[in-house]
């Protein structure tokens, strides 16, 4: 166990950093000798000043300034199904410049290649199944694979325009990409929300550091929708769709549209006459250039797709199929992050950039390659088995928590259906001090970054940390009990 | 140009947003003054409060008020009547969720922290001093969200949707007062109830300085060009609010016009004749008029006949009559 209060730190030894242990996997804040990372040093002595009650008081200003602006998820398997307050440890997250910009070097490299790969299959020529890299079984069989979706083309060959791509540390302290979101990648609006509460309640925290804002999200984001408009960015009208109120993220959604100054709309606030998508303002109709849609596929267009949907709109695939209006992200995205097309991603990045990816994936086995198959179901027991088609943290196996009964489970259905599920080596995701009662304790940690593309690539600066509440628990999903902090990237000349 | 959808919603926040201050004041009303009243007049003074908030049929529903604290309760927690404090104020809110991304975010702050004290609301027991600070915290609130809309909202159309929605539920809730009270032959409420039911009583004494006399308390609540509750100054708001509005809104033409006549009527023509001739009848037709511009204005966003002729002309699987989906 690393002696934290050796470690020279100015001021009283921190009570609330008694018996951290930082020897396990790898600490953000301590190395393994508990001695405090650079960039950490003036936290690190802030948080000593502190007492827990102090550090309790002041998470019960940060939920109540959710409470009353609002600021909520719903998490639809509870009974009652109401609101959560967003849940946000006041340990910040740091990210050094160098550091940031290695990463987010790798981010765009990422999403450039998994724009490609997404613009070779729907309006290209799909010269990477014809060259065998990806086979063609696997992507045509990808729930996330659209045929309607396929002679759509995109401005600029951006098909995903908003991903958020989680990224984890292992025990080497190097990053690893464990997750592209591709579709509707969710969690931007709590990243600006969590620095707005930090900025109010531990303004004091950021005195000695210069950290990178958060708040031209908007602006980005609207910069890049708005070069998305088939007839291009000038006076370009925007609207953002949200399934309603209901919806989970639906505090994200109007986020999104207030951030932009655009209108929010529901399926039923927008009509498709002749091919053209239009809002139906008290005016009468207003032709609408780029849909920022934050519902699936099959619920877009009832026509098309999924004929119960009441959230869509009917003939916009027409539209679509028409280039009056741009979808955002486009049609069929949820092919370039099927779980299943995840452990091809680096060739992905060799065979349209001819690079050598800056992250690296986690290591994974294919399931329908025997030999991969027989290796990870012999050691399974010390591996991570994900279905394919779930999201959220949902349907994963953790060999090293699991009873021999799951394992046995596990192995059946894997074997029953290769196609359905990746197995992965279990990354000890890196730690970072969070309150617990009345003391910090070390707790797992991801990082969702946003990735926007239009005629370039872009990564927004920080981005989502989302950290498990329980100890030892590898599960970061907010729906699942998990918190979230708020994420500097700290500026070249910061301390 | 603002959607259909969100103009609804904006209209219905503003209604919504005075019913709750409309009802805090009844209640207010209610518990200090009919504690002194013998129980029938406490009763008949319910049934015309009841009545003067337009909730006759939901108290039906209920039951009949055999106690205070049934009054209490039903107009103050009671989520099934629509026209309670909890239901106006969680209508408040959900409507300005809808429009949250178009709204100032103190607004919404407001509004959501109103509802957020909705336990509070619930639970409350029926002693007065407990009831006062309730109703106290509720009136304040309305304030607060008055305050927001009329200094930090920008003059739009939202803005303007709020303000005919708080103006329509306003002078409804006037008329219905003066009609309840005509037509009450016990003259239950009388003219100094019916001025502090509408926060009128030192408007009122500034402008007569003496002892309030029926008649001239109902023209008052009625004419006065320079009272906020009045009639008069509500539609001319909410004329002016209308007329903002976009000008390609045709549809907004029928409740402009209307608002316009019920609006000269009353400043100029046959209203204050016909209250020295037959004011329950009267006031009756007026409360009819009201009821027909809010249905007008409702329509004014959602016409039945544009919307017939703006449908998609892709259908949803099943639906054959070709209606707007």
């Amino acid at each position: 166990m690393a002696d934290v209060n050796g470690n020279g730190l100015s001021g009283s030894p921190s009570m609330l950093l008694d018996g951290y242990d930082a020897s396990r996997v790898y600490d953000e804040v301590f190395d393994a000798d508990g001695a405090v990372r650079g960039a950490y040093s003036r936290i690190v002595e802030r948080f000593s000043e502190l007492d827990a009650a102090e550090l309790q008081r002041l998470g019960e200003l940060v939920a109540d300034e959710f409470r009353r602006q609002g600021i909520t998820f719903t998490v639809y398997s509870e009974d009652e199904g109401t609101e959560r307050i967003w849940p946000m440890d006041l340990f910040p997250r740091l990210i050094a410049a160098a550091e940031w910009e290695e990463l987010a070097r790798g981010l765009a490299q990422r999403v450039t290649a998994l724009n490609c790969f997404l613009s070779d299959l729907y309006s290209g020529e799909a010269a990477v199944l014809a060259d065998g890299l990806v086979p063609r079984w696997l992507a045509v069989s990808s729930r996330g694979f659209e045929r309607n979706a396929v002679g759509i083309t995109v401005p600029h060959g951006a098909h995903c325009n908003i991903a958020g791509i989680d990224v984890v540390r292992g025990a080497s302290g190097r990053y690893q990409v464990l997750e592209d979101n591709l579709r509707n990648p969710s969690g931007i609006s709590y990243v600006a929300e969590n620095r707005a509460a930090m900025a109010k309640v531990c303004s004091w925290l950021f005195e000695d550091h210069t950290v990178q804002p958060t708040e031209q999200y908007g602006q980005m984001l609207r910069s890049t929708l708005e070069s998305m408009a088939p007839g291009g960015a000038d006076h370009a009208r925007l609207v953002v769709l949200t399934p309603g109120i209901f919806n989970s993220a639906y505090f994200e959604h109007a986020f999104l549209a207030r951030s932009m100054g655009v209108e929010l709309v529901e399926g039923r606030d927008l009509v498709v006459e002749d091919h053209t998508v239009y809002s139906r303002t008290i005016e009468g109709l207003v032709k609408v250039d780029v849909i920022y849609r934050r519902i699936d596929d099959d619920f877009l267009d009832p026509v098309a797709f999924r004929p119960d949907s009441s959230l869509g709109v009917p003939g916009l695939l027409g539209a679509l199929r028409a280039g009056t209006v741009t979808v955002c992200n486009a049609l069929g995205n949820g092919v370039a992050d099927d779980k299943a097309v995840y452990p091809y991603v680096p060739d992905l990045i060799r065979y349209y950039l001819g690079a050598e990816p800056i992250i690296d994936n986690v290591t994974t086995y294919t399931m329908w390659d025997e030999e991969q198959r027989a290796e990870a179901l012999g050691r399974l027991h010390e591996l991570v088995a994900k279905p394919v088609g779930e999201s959220g943290g949902y349907g994963v196996l953790i060999g090293p928590h699991a009873s021999e009964q799951e394992l046995q489970a596990a192995r059946a259905a894997i074997t029953a259906e290769p196609r359905e599920w990746i197995v992965q080596e279990l990354v000890q995701l890196s730690t970072l001090p969070a309150l617990a009662e009345d003391r910090l304790e070390p707790r797992h940690l991801d990082l969702r970054p946003f990735v926007l593309t239009a005629e370039r690539t872009e990564v927004f600066p920080g981005g989502l940390t989302r950290v498990a509440m329980r100890r030892g628990s590898l599960i970061v999903n907010s729906s699942q009990g998990g918190g979230s902090k708020d994420t500097w990237v700290l500026a070249p000349e910061s301390p | 140009m603002i959607l259909v959808r969100h103009a609804e919603a904006l209209l219905w926040a503003g209604r919504y947003l005075e019913r709750a201050e409309n009802t805090s004041r009844c209640l207010n009303y209610a518990a200090n003054s009919i504690t002194h009243l013998r129980a029938e007049e406490a009763r008949v003074e319910s049934e015309l409060l009841v009545r003067t908030l337009g909730l006759t049929e939901e108290l039906q529903a209920a039951g009949p008020l055999e106690s205070r604290p049934q009054l209490i309760a039903f107009l103050l927690s009671d989520s099934d009547n629509p026209g309670s404090v909890v239901s106006s104020v969680s209508a408040v809110r959900e409507n300005l969720r809808s429009v949250r991304d178009r709204i100032p975010i103190e607004l919404w702050e407001e509004a959501n922290g109103l509802y957020l004290r909705f336990p509070f609301l619930g639970h409350a027991n029926n002693a007065p001093k407990e009831l006062h600070e309730v109703l106290l915290m509720v009136r304040r609130a309305c304030l607060a969200v008055s305050g927001v809309l009329n200094e930090g909202m920008r003059r739009d159309e939202g803005h303007a949707l709020m303000v005919v929605g708080r103006m329509l539920e306003r002078s409804i809730f006037t008329v219905n007062l003066l009609e309840a009270s005509c037509s009450d032959p016990r003259g239950a409420l009388e003219a100094s109830r019916m001025l502090r039911l509408t926060s009128s009583t030192q408007a009122y004494h500034r402008q007569y300085g003496n002892a309030p006399d029926f008649e001239i308390v109902v023209r008052y609540l009625l004419h006065a060009a320079d009272l906020p509750r009045s009639v008069r100054s509500c539609l001319s708001h909410a004329e002016e609010s209308l007329n903002s509005l976009a000008s390609g809104a045709s549809a907004l033409d029928r409740p402009r016009r209307r608002t316009a006549l019920v609006r000269s009527r009353l400043e100029f023509g046959d209203i204050a004749d016909g209250l020295s001739s037959a004011p329950v009848q009267t006031l009756s037709e007026l409360a009819l008029e009201l009821a027909a511009l809010a249905d007008d204005v409702q329509a004014g966003f959602v016409p039945p006949l544009a919307l017939s002729e703006i449908h998609s002309q892709y259908l949803r699987p099943g639906t054959a009559d070709g209606a707007a989906s």
